[in-house]
């Protein structure tokens, strides 16, 4: 293994103090609960929404805090659900009148312990709602999970839900903003490489040099099958057509098209899956209103991508057109 | 009514740290016969902390108390049982919230709600081979006593131990339908569930703890490690 690592143990806490240290303006840092906030949160006119999983996705989730996006998110360690009381305590710290939202990806060790700590929160009369996303069409039930993963479509459940509690809008009309975004978003993954946590110091999992892993899930769970490698333009099809037939999309739709970096694709790369499949949306009679090429959801340094489609209507166009301020820049 | 003391909870959640370390490989062992083998060393791993930090706990008062302890054992107790005994614990402390000492009603009426937080968290049932074998039967025994206004305490939990035990046999041939145990389907059927063994351990080392004599006649909680 050759990372840029002190102590295993304490790359997570690391890379948060590094992400504060450059956001000084923005964001503030609880260790104990490996949890950061935004500095202006919460308001008690707005809707707080709130999110947290496992590290090795970066920049999901931790580094979609910021005005916007995410009023505050706390870590576990990597591909581990965060812990009971550090869920807790960011409710608790972000707690407003306006209500909070937790958004869970949809895996059971993230999903039991928000649901502990939304009912103990709400035991002391905070207003919490939990949403559980789940965009991934590669399985149905995974390793971790019962019922589809949630995967890179966590990023536009959350930037139209931190547009629309920037908004004023009620904590149930943010809700219903999650669910239509969850209702309209699909996702598949495909992995070249795997990819090693800083703590285990191994792959997760084995991989030959000619093989690709198509529906991988982004802690290197098992998708569909594992084939042998193809031309890019062959991939995405296999992708595009996975995710187009799910809701189905359909000729005349409007909507946002993603090609995500699991963390060890160059940007490149990226950019030939991205031609296909714009070119693939536009021969189905799909209109791309807005695109998102780079890296949103990933798996530490696994090379591979995932395609997603986001359906939109009036009301998720002005949402993901709204300004936003996150941790990532490069200006 | 007899009441039960902050100090009698706190001594009944210190005495449930013994018997679980003193259990951590018998509980395993039991485990490894239709489990993974690894349910005595994920509670052993989380009631070692609860052990190690017993005097520094928030013990302001029993649900402040019985809160820490439910944060204690979700964050450390590994694998499933650490959200499944956590949320019983939580909702537990729920019922107790400022509360400096109970009636036999209020620990009834926690016990009800711990066993419908372990319900939806975990979404078993009666008879699908879990815990909540035992901890059905013993509330159902408990709600009788407060409905008869038992005033001896001890009567009760001789009589909740009595239930625990008796669910380990009434459930050893079932085929486990929760947790790893129901991965090997029928060969879980002859095996006594370890969840289950273990909340009659607990409840026949309260007795001992609590000065109620009583004697166990199941092999398992007799061959518990002395």
């Amino acid at each position: 293994m050759k990372k840029f690592v002190n102590d295993p143990a304490k790359f997570v806490p690391e890379f948060m103090k590094g992400i504060v240290l450059a956001n000084p303006g923005l964001l503030e840092f609880n260790e104990e609960f490996q949890m950061i906030k935004r500095k202006d949160a919460p308001n008690n006119a707005r809707v707080s929404i709130v999110q947290g999983s496992g590290s090795g996705h970066e920049p999901a989730h931790v580094m979609a805090v910021g005005p916007g996006m995410l009023d505050g998110s706390c870590q576990g360690a990597v591909f581990a659900a965060p812990p009971v009381d550090a869920c807790y305590e960011t409710i608790k710290a972000l707690a407003s009148d306006a209500g909070v939202l937790v958004l869970v990806n949809n895996y059971q060790g993230d999903r039991m312990a928000w649901d502990m700590a939304t009912e103990m929160a709400q035991a002391e009369g905070i207003n919490v709602k939990q949403f559980h996303i789940n965009d991934d069409v590669a399985v149905e039930d995974s390793l971790y999970t019962v019922g589809r993963r949630g995967v890179a479509g966590n990023f536009f459940v959350i930037k139209a839900c931190g547009a629309a509690a920037a908004a004023g809008k009620s904590l149930d009309e943010v809700y219903a903003v999650a669910e239509k975004v969850n209702n309209s978003v699909r996702t598949m993954g495909v992995a070249l490489t795997s990819c090693i946590p800083p703590a285990k110091g191994t792959t997760i999992f084995q991989i030959g040099d000619d093989e690709m892993e198509v529906g991988v899930g982004i802690h290197g769970e098992p998708g569909r099958r594992r084939d042998t490698i193809k031309p890019a333009d062959v991939i995405v099809d296999e992708l595009f057509d996975a995710v187009a037939q799910d809701i189905p999309f359909v000729s005349g739709d409007r909507v946002a098209l993603m090609i995500n970096g699991l963390g060890g694709t160059p940007i490149s790369e990226l950019y030939v899956l991205y031609a296909r499949a714009h070119e693939r949306a536009e021969q189905a009679g799909f209109t791309v209103v807005r695109n998102y090429v780079g890296e949103y959801c990933t798996s530490l340094e696994m090379a591979g991508a995932s395609l997603t489609l986001l359906k939109l209507d009036g009301e998720l166009e002005t949402l993901l057109d709204a300004p936003a301020e996150v941790a990532v820049r490069i200006f | 009514m007899t009441e039960i003391s902050q100090a009698t909870v706190e001594q009944a959640v210190k005495t449930t740290c013994a018997t679980v370390l003193r259990n951590e490989f018998y509980f395993s062992d039991l485990d490894g016969l239709a489990g993974d083998g690894d349910f005595g060393t994920s509670l052993a791993t989380g009631y070692r902390i609860i052990d190690a930090e017993f005097d520094s706990l928030d013990k302001s008062n029993i649900g402040a108390f019985l809160l820490k302890i439910s944060m204690l054992v979700s964050k450390h107790v590994g694998g499933s049982s650490g959200p499944i005994w956590g949320t019983g614990f939580m909702r537990a402390a729920m019922l107790s919230k400022g509360k400096e000492s109970l009636t036999l009603a209020d620990l009834t009426d926690m016990l009800g709600s711990a066993i419908e937080g372990i319900q939806a968290r975990g979404g078993a049932k009666l008879g699908d081979k879990t815990l909540l074998d035992a901890l059905i039967p013993v509330h159902e025994k408990m709600k009788e006593h407060v409905a008869a206004g038992t005033a001896d305490l001890g009567v009760v939990l001789k009589d909740a131990a009595d239930e625990a035990e008796k669910a380990i046999d009434a459930t050893r041939t079932l085929v486990a339908h929760r947790g790893r145990a129901s991965q090997v389907g029928e060969r879980s059927s002859g095996t006594p569930d370890p969840g289950i063994v273990s909340i009659a351990i607990i409840l026949q080392d309260w007795c001992k703890q609590f000065g109620v004599d009583r004697t166990p006649s199941v092999a398992e909680v007799i061959n518990q490690p002395a």
